[in-house]
């Protein structure tokens, strides 16, 4: 393999795990942004939303689309409902809902051993087979998750710029108080947020599926690299996950690919720590007061 | 024990009674502590008294973080420097033949001048930005005591580190070492309650009330927050590397991410207000997963649920039981 | 701290369940029964209540003309060592227990091997490392062969006939996976092949195609799965075909061929080398995957065989030594047994040479090769070679 082919594979691989942590991340910080919430189950969210995708697509054979809207469906649902029972009590005590989030995360993924097994489930590939090009080789089942994460971004986007409650969201995300005095209803908007946001997540955890594999184990990955990108970006900026998401995908896969697994760990967790000392608001998020 | 914040009954106006119960407060802790201290006479049970033991341990650490949640801040990365200072004390004790004792009080104090140091730096940041960070920071030293094999043996871990022996007479075994336990968890728990009844702890209180209330009327909160830290995290390190020497065993699996959510678990469930809150949190948690050793997945939905419940139904925690009965058996009659 | 002790004591009543009665013995399982290495722990807690069922059945076992029901208690010590210490003092204290199937992992094992040798326990341990078999600890036993024994032979034969000569490899970053990658690089350069490319990773990685990627870039002929737990050996070995690697991948430690199977799909294990600890043609394994995957639901884990046989060599032991309770003549009696016929064949102990101390389970193993999702047998090895 000479160094075009390393370097062409490399960025591949790195816009494959850019963009299921840019999906990981939007979700993240727009539930950031808008509930001043740090959800510590978005992970089991994302794993919810493989199982999803398991049975639907592997068991039931359903067409893959379905799939990936039964589980933007029934997950977000869930959201709403962990946000009104769970959340909601702690609207103005970030530390608390935080904490109260990690308790929401224990049960659901050992709820999810109890029914499932620990055991991981293998799925078939949405489409197989590899795209030549020249020296390159790209397998079609990572194209077609970047295909489809764009795909799902810019219906994002389209809701949050063109739709009343997508602007609504946007409001009381800038500035709560004033949204309110304009008569934007916290307690619908609150729930809405918050079941797009884990709906996002368990997209990218149904994308996901074919290419890993299916356990209640595998939130914590890209949980933590939620983490890390909304620190990249700016807690609470959704262009800041957008490109933080990619950026890090990228950083993550040409390090690893140059140096290593571990360098790369490391360099990255010092690079997020850093970035959090010297500009905690990211680099595209705002500063706050 | 119990917080000044919270009204006691009729406090101004029946002197005599506030001070009979004072009296009576402190005649309880005498008398349970001497119950404490008589305890491995009649448990012959040796699991039972490892279980005490880890409790000792957890409400240690537990009052340590609750140390740093009263400036109001919450730190993510607790088991951290536990981690820093087990493996401080061990690898003195195993290549310099450095006595147990004076590796726990090497690591404490070493994990306190890291703290501080970090503190200084760390500190500027705020709620949800300083957890997060200390998360991070707690991430990196799993993975420095994973990869730093020449001197942490990787995932190996350190075997083989000696028991705590104090003038020859060795406290390796479970009930020799209860009472050393006991001893530093009285010992600690005196100094943080005397920390917090000192001009220090009406600070952290301010600090943690309103922070920007508190800088405005001249206390320097950032100075308060990196001693609480610096201390909190001390005592982690000093607990830590205690808890080393009683399993005999440390490796980057030992202290991590987990544990500090444990930590942090059983200060909500116990109560985030007092010092007796840290305590119940950990003499209530710590043997509560035995219940369902067999089957650990139930056992963490429990956990988990009964982190949520309290959150939601008794935020003030288990400690806050006790003014919640008061309140009630004292009638609906309104306060003046 | 009366508050501390008000809250343990209604605990303490909970946790002293009856005790059991006079008759019945009881046998500890302490295994890693969440998490990913659940497969394994659950190949001991089965081979531990399939042998008490087959005891039960027959009435109980007979030692010194008393009949002993066998009963399992089984602690999930979640692959950390402080939680095995705790599962095995509630098992020397609280339970009683004297015979434990366990522990699992090293890590777990170090910790906890000074208190049930203090206690006089006789442990059966999956634990590879060295550590865990010495004069020292005189009452740990080990049914699996660790890699250290099975990789030389089996890494010679595979070398021998595939004729690789750059071997790459990707290993876990923890106790095993760093151990195993040493032992590895020594043997397959003792074999005459190089480890050009050997990567680790944190256990939490999922996405293996950089470090792949890397290894791939030095045109390796040859991919080494050992150390790696079954679901990551399945994950890689779906990635490499992915990415186009049409090489042999072979596995030299640690039965995980049902997973590697199921992860990566029948089409991307064709032709991968596993290592066989046991004979899947053999009646005996033929009959105890069955009651084993009727009962669990779940493929067998090639280990399981060894502990149900370590068990039966176990309470053939406490017939002749004609006691239950006193676990020296019971050790004597066990190292006493030799060609003694278990579910594995004809076995004995071994292990003077390495560990001065024959407490390791002595069985031939398999080298096999993946053929349309079934492992078919290549050569048949001992510690000194394969053929």
């Amino acid at each position: 393999m000479d160094f075009s082919t390393l370097l062409a594979q490399a960025a591949l691989n790195g816009l494959v795990i850019g963009t299921m942590y840019m999906l990981m991340a939007i979700g993240f910080t727009l539930v950031f942004g808008i509930m001043r919430i740090v959800n510590f189950a978005h992970g089991e969210f994302y794993m919810l939303g493989a199982f999803s995708a398991f049975f639907t697509y592997a068991q039931w054979e359903v067409p893959f689309v379905f799939c990936l809207v039964i589980a933007a469906l029934t997950i977000g649902a869930l959201g709403a409902l962990v946000e009104r029972a769970i959340i909601r009590p702690f609207r103005n005590d970030e530390l608390s809902g935080m904490i109260a989030t990690l308790g929401v995360s224990v049960v659901i993924q050992n709820a999810a051993v109890v029914a499932w097994g620990p055991t991981p489930r293998a799925m078939p590939n949405v489409v197989d087979g590899v795209l030549s090009v020249g020296p390159f080789t790209f397998p079609l089942s990572r194209l077609v998750v970047i295909a489809t994460a764009a795909l799902i971004f810019a219906v994002f986007w389209f809701f949050m710029q063109r739709t009343r409650t997508g602007r609504a969201m946007r409001a009381v995300a800038q500035d709560a108080d004033t949204a309110l005095i304009q008569g934007i209803r916290v307690n619908t908007i609150y729930p809405i947020a918050f079941a797009i946001s884990v709906a996002l997540a368990a997209l990218a955890g149904a994308l996901m599926a074919p290419i890993f594999s299916v356990s209640p184990f595998v939130g914590l990955t890209p949980m933590l690299k939620a983490f890390v990108v909304v620190i990249l970006g700016g807690l609470g900026s959704v262009p800041g996950a957008v490109v933080g998401g990619l950026l890090l995908g990228l950083i993550e896969s040409f390090t690893a690919t140059a140096l290593g697994s571990l360098v790369a760990d490391i360099l990255q967790l010092l690079l997020v720590i850093l970035i959090l000392l010297v500009r905690p608001w990211g680099l595209l998020g705002q500063k706050e007061a | 024990m119990h917080d000044p914040r919270l009204p006691t009954t009729g406090s101004g106006r029946l002197p005599g009674s506030a001070a009979g119960r004072t009296w009576a407060v402190r005649l309880g802790a005498l008398a349970a502590l001497l119950a404490a201290a008589a305890l491995p006479h009649f448990v012959s049970n040796q699991f039972y008294m490892h279980m005490a033991n880890l409790a000792l341990l957890n409400a240690i650490f537990t009052m340590s973080l609750g140390l740093i949640a009263a400036v109001g801040q919450l730190s993510l990365g607790h088991a951290a420097f536990a981690a820093t200072g087990a493996y401080i004390s061990a690898l003195g004790a195993l290549h310099l033949k450095l006595p147990p004792l004076l590796g726990i009080a090497a690591s404490g104090l070493a994990t306190a001048l890291v703290a501080a140091i970090l503190g200084k730096i760390l500190l500027r940041l705020r709620g949800v930005y300083f957890v997060l960070v200390t998360f991070l920071a707690g991430q990196v030293v799993t993975l420095v005591a994973l990869n730093w094999e020449s001197v942490t043996r990787g995932a190996n871990g350190l075997v083989g580190i000696p028991p705590i022996s104090v003038l020859g007479y060795s406290l390796g075994a479970r009930a020799q070492f209860y009472y050393f336990a006991l001893a530093a968890f009285v010992g600690v728990f005196i100094l943080l309650r005397a920390l917090m009844r000192s001009q220090y702890g009406r600070a952290f209180r301010s600090i943690a009330e309103n922070i920007e209330l508190a800088e405005s009327s001249g206390i320097d909160a950032s100075r308060y927050q990196v001693i609480a830290f610096a201390i909190g995290s001390g005592i982690a390190g000093a607990a830590g590397a205690v808890m080393a020497h009683y399993i005999r065993y440390v490796s980057p699996d030992t202290f991590t991410f987990h544990e500090s959510v444990a930590y942090i678990t059983m200060l909500v469930v116990g109560g985030r207000q007092t010092l007796t809150g840290a305590v119940l949190g950990a003499a209530f948690l710590t043997p509560l997963p035995e219940l369902l050793r067999g089957f650990v997945s139930m056992q963490h939905i429990i956990y988990g649920a009964v982190l949520v419940s309290v959150l939601i139904f008794l935020p003030g925690g288990l400690a806050s039981i006790g003014h919640r009965i008061a309140k009630m058996t004292r009638g609906g009659r309104p306060r003046p | 701290m009366r508050r501390l002790l008000t809250a343990l004591l209604p605990l303490a009543c909970v946790l002293s369940a009856p005790a059991a009665s006079a008759d019945s013995l009881k046998i500890g399982v302490l295994a890693t029964l969440s998490g990913a290495g659940t497969a394994w722990g659950m190949s001991m807690q089965g081979a531990a209540e399939l042998a008490a069922e087959a005891v039960n059945a027959k009435g109980g076992l007979e030692v010194a003309g008393k009949k002993y029901k066998i009963e399992v208690v089984a602690y999930d010590d979640k692959y950390k060592a402080a939680d095995a210490l705790t599962a095995m003092n509630r098992l020397a204290f609280d339970d009683g227990v004297k015979y434990v199937v366990g522990p699992l992992g090293s890590a777990p094992a170090l910790a906890v091997l000074p208190v049930s040798t203090e206690n006089k326990m006789i442990t059966m341990t999956m634990a590879f490392t060295p550590k865990a078999l010495s004069a020292d600890f005189k009452y740990s036993f080990r049914p699996v062969i660790p890699s250290d024994v099975f990789s030389d032979p089996q890494i010679k034969w595979v070398v021998e006939k595939l004729g690789g000569k750059r071997i790459g490899g990707l290993f876990p970053n923890d106790e095993s996976g760093q151990q195993v990658g040493a032992a590895n690089e020594k043997a397959y350069e003792a074999a005459g092949a190089k480890f050009v490319a050997k990567e680790f990773f944190e256990r939490e990685r999922v996405d293996f195609v950089p470090l792949l990627t890397r290894v791939l870039a030095q045109k390796i002929d040859v991919f080494e799965l050992n150390g790696n737990s079954p679901q990551t050996a399945g994950l890689l070995v779906k990635q490499l075909r992915e990415m186009g690697f049409k090489g042999p991948i072979i596995r030299t430690g640690g039965d995980a061929t049902a997973d590697i199977v199921k992860v990566a799909g029948k089409a991307a294990a064709e032709n991968v080398y596993v290592h066989q600890p046991i004979d899947l043609a053999s009646p005996a394994i033929q009959n105890y995957t069955k009651r084993f995957e009727d009962k669990y639901k779940i493929p067998l884990n090639a280990f399981s065989p060894f502990f149900y046989a370590n068990l039966e060599m176990l309470f053939e032991a406490m017939r002749r030594a004609g006691t239950v309770t006193d676990t020296d003549k019971v050790r004597t009696a066990l190292l006493a047994l030799k060609d003694f016929d278990t579910v594995l064949g004809k076995v004995n102990w071994t292990g003077q040479a390495q560990w001065k101390s024959n407490q390791q389970l002595d069985a031939p193993f398999y080298v096999a090769v993946v053929k349309d999702g079934k492992p078919v047998v290549q050569a048949k090895c001992t510690p000194a070679k394969c053929q």
